[in-house]
């Protein structure tokens, strides 16, 4: 990086600005992290309560017991959970042979990696509809199966580009050595590609982990009570007779906490994760 | 030339590819591929045929084929489909452009410090991946017209004179609230990313510029804004073709109202689908924002192989 001197004023300037940015998106979360700690009574008073009177537990608890006590919440951690980690073990397993196979022999050339990434532009909104109409068929409407299978579509071909990416990054000659060696590709994939692309497998595992985990127009529309993800049972809370705020912003705190922690331990992928490759950073 | 040859070389090494069993490729990619077969192109035929059909679930009718008369509705005769690619596009104009006005800006501002640059970017990364169903809660709770801190700060900073908007209630704020959550959740995503381009720009080009006696300002716009140029056309085709799928942070924050401010082109599609269950007119809905973002994303992945030719060369 080319060193530049500001003058202290400018520094001062730039400092005051980017504060003033970190206020504005640092706020929302804050704000909802305060009101989770609120009293019904708190929440409803004006001027706004910025520092509630007891911090305490109450509302998380309210909003993650089962009925008719509280909210269910960790019902649909759990639902969230599973879902998410089916679709992603679901997507690994299929999408790391077929990206290795993509990114060393160029299988089906540019024309299949095209179709597999262009399946992830998709607006979902248009996917689901007729996905509706197939698992209602079949009876797997409100099952994990459906929601599995439906992330699927765009974490799988998520995966495989990522995946792709990391592998051609990789030098070949490590393999090339084991294949002269009488190894089979398979082996050769397993046991020297996989294990040197571990850091990016990581990545990639938490990436899927978490966009799965924040899906909401699937969960929204092909499930119902059976399962219930965290961003269905949110909203669904806001709908509501009785707004219980407290336990809203508690319940979404807990949604949020995978997708915080991903993007402060995982920054030096995060570029490459959003933009499927096209920025390496 | 020798460049030419080395670069050669390489193409040669990268396609010919590592040697293997005929049939192992093929192997490899085969069941991914039958999945997402089944679960991308055989749901899209049925949508297709379904498009081609009047079929209302409501009804008892079965479904009765009618050609392409839902495509002629919908383009020809239906003004609320209109008008919700409008409310979309002006989302992607107000809340993309903004984004990457206010991106490039922080980026450039971070990109000065020397002091704290990583603690304050990985704060500012925060809201980017929270799920968007979330963010519109935590929005709602802000733009509450009683108890809301939004109005209270403005207030506050007014003396008095304004405050006790309902923003998300009127006609004229409705939206501009929407595009202000989308522009809190991605204008860190473009600041990630111009901050990759700016880094990736080599100093000689500032060194020579600073020779030629060029300004701070020329520098900006002969050198930086250029060379941030591509990064940048990435983050607006990825952001263009998100807007199409606006959906979450609308229903939790307006369900496209007041009237349709807010019914973008996703909630509309929802909403004729799975609220009204016209299906065939849905699926024609449905088939023709494909058509539209298949050829954005086309633009995206075309940028993305010259970009890979450019680095094999």
């Amino acid at each position: 990086m080319r060193e530049r001197k500001d003058r202290p004023i400018t520094r001062i300037i730039i400092y005051a600005i980017l504060l003033l940015a970190l206020a504005f998106f640092l706020f929302p979360v804050l704000w909802t992290f305060v009101t989770s700690f609120k009293t019904q009574k708190e929440f409803f008073s004006y001027p706004p309560v910025f520092v509630p009177q007891q911090i305490d537990l109450h509302n998380y608890i309210g909003a993650m017991i089962p009925p008719p006590d509280g909210r269910n919440g960790f019902k649909s951690l759990m639902d969230s959970g599973i879902v998410a980690l089916g679709t992603t073990i679901l997507s690994m397993i299929l999408g790391a042979p077929a990206a290795y196979s993509l990114a060393r022999w160029k299988t089906g050339g540019d024309d299949l990696s095209f179709w597999i990434l262009s399946t992830r532009m998709f607006p979902p909104v248009a996917a689901a509809l007729p996905l509706f109409f197939i698992f209602q068929k079949l009876k797997l409407l409100d099952t994990y199966y459906v929601l599995i299978l439906a992330n699927t579509i765009f974490v799988l071909a998520f995966v495989i580009w990522m995946l792709k990416g990391y592998f051609e990054d990789l030098p070949t000659e490590l393999e090339e050595a084991a294949l002269i060696d009488g190894c089979s590709s398979f082996r050769a994939f397993t046991l020297i590609a996989l294990p040197l692309v571990a850091p990016g497998l990581v990545a990639t595992t938490l990436f899927a982990f978490v966009f799965t985990w924040n899906e909401f127009l699937f969960a929204l529309l092909l499930t119902r009570r059976a399962v219930r993800t965290l961003t269905v049972m949110v909203p669904s809370l806001v709908g509501g007779h009785e707004i219980l705020w407290g336990e809203i912003a508690a319940a979404g705190i807990v949604a949020i906490i995978p997708g915080i922690v991903l993007a402060l331990l995982l920054q030096r992928y995060l570029i490459r994760g959003l933009t499927l490759g096209a920025v390496k950073g | 030339m020798s460049n030419d040859v080395i670069a050669k070389k390489r193409k040669n090494r990268t396609s010919t590819g590592l040697r293997t069993g005929r049939w192992t490729p093929t192997f490899f990619v085969l069941p991914a591929v039958i999945l997402l077969f089944l679960i991308t192109i055989v749901p899209f035929i049925i949508e297709l045929i379904l498009s081609l059909h009047v079929y209302e679930f409501t009804s008892l009718a079965d479904p009765q084929f009618v050609g392409l008369q839902n495509y002629v509705d919908v383009l020809l005769h239906d003004a609320r489909f209109w008008n919700a690619m409008k409310i979309t596009f002006i989302f992607i104009i107000g809340a993309v452009g903004l984004e990457l006005l206010l991106g490039v800006s922080l980026a450039l501002l971070l990109n000065r410090l020397r002091r704290g640059r990583s603690l304050i970017t990985s704060l500012l990364l925060i809201p980017v991946m929270i799920a968007p169903v979330v963010s519109g809660m935590m929005w709602f709770m802000i733009y509450d017209d009683k108890f809301g801190p939004l109005n209270y700060i403005i207030e506050i900073v007014s003396f008095g004179h304004f405050g006790g908007t309902a923003w998300l209630a009127q006609l004229s704020t409705a939206l501009p609230s929407v595009m202000v959550v989308d522009i809190w959740q991605w204008t860190p995503f473009i600041i990630l990313i111009a901050l990759a381009g700016l880094q990736s720009i080599p100093p000689e080009l500032y060194e020579a510029a600073e020779v030629d006696g060029c300004g701070a300002w020329q520098t900006l716009w002969n050198i930086t804004l250029p060379m941030l140029a591509p990064v940048m056309v990435v983050g607006f085709l990825i952001r263009f073709m998100d807007a199409f799928k606006l959906f979450d942070v609308v229903y939790l924050l307006t369900r496209g109202g007041p009237g349709s401010a807010t019914e973008t082109i996703s909630f509309y599609t929802y909403l004729r689908g799975f609220k009204q269950f016209s299906i065939g007119y849905t699926a024609a809905l449905a088939f023709i924002q494909l058509i539209v973002i298949i050829f954005v994303s086309k633009l995206f992945i075309g940028y993305l192989q010259r970009q890979r030719g450019e680095e094999v060369a």
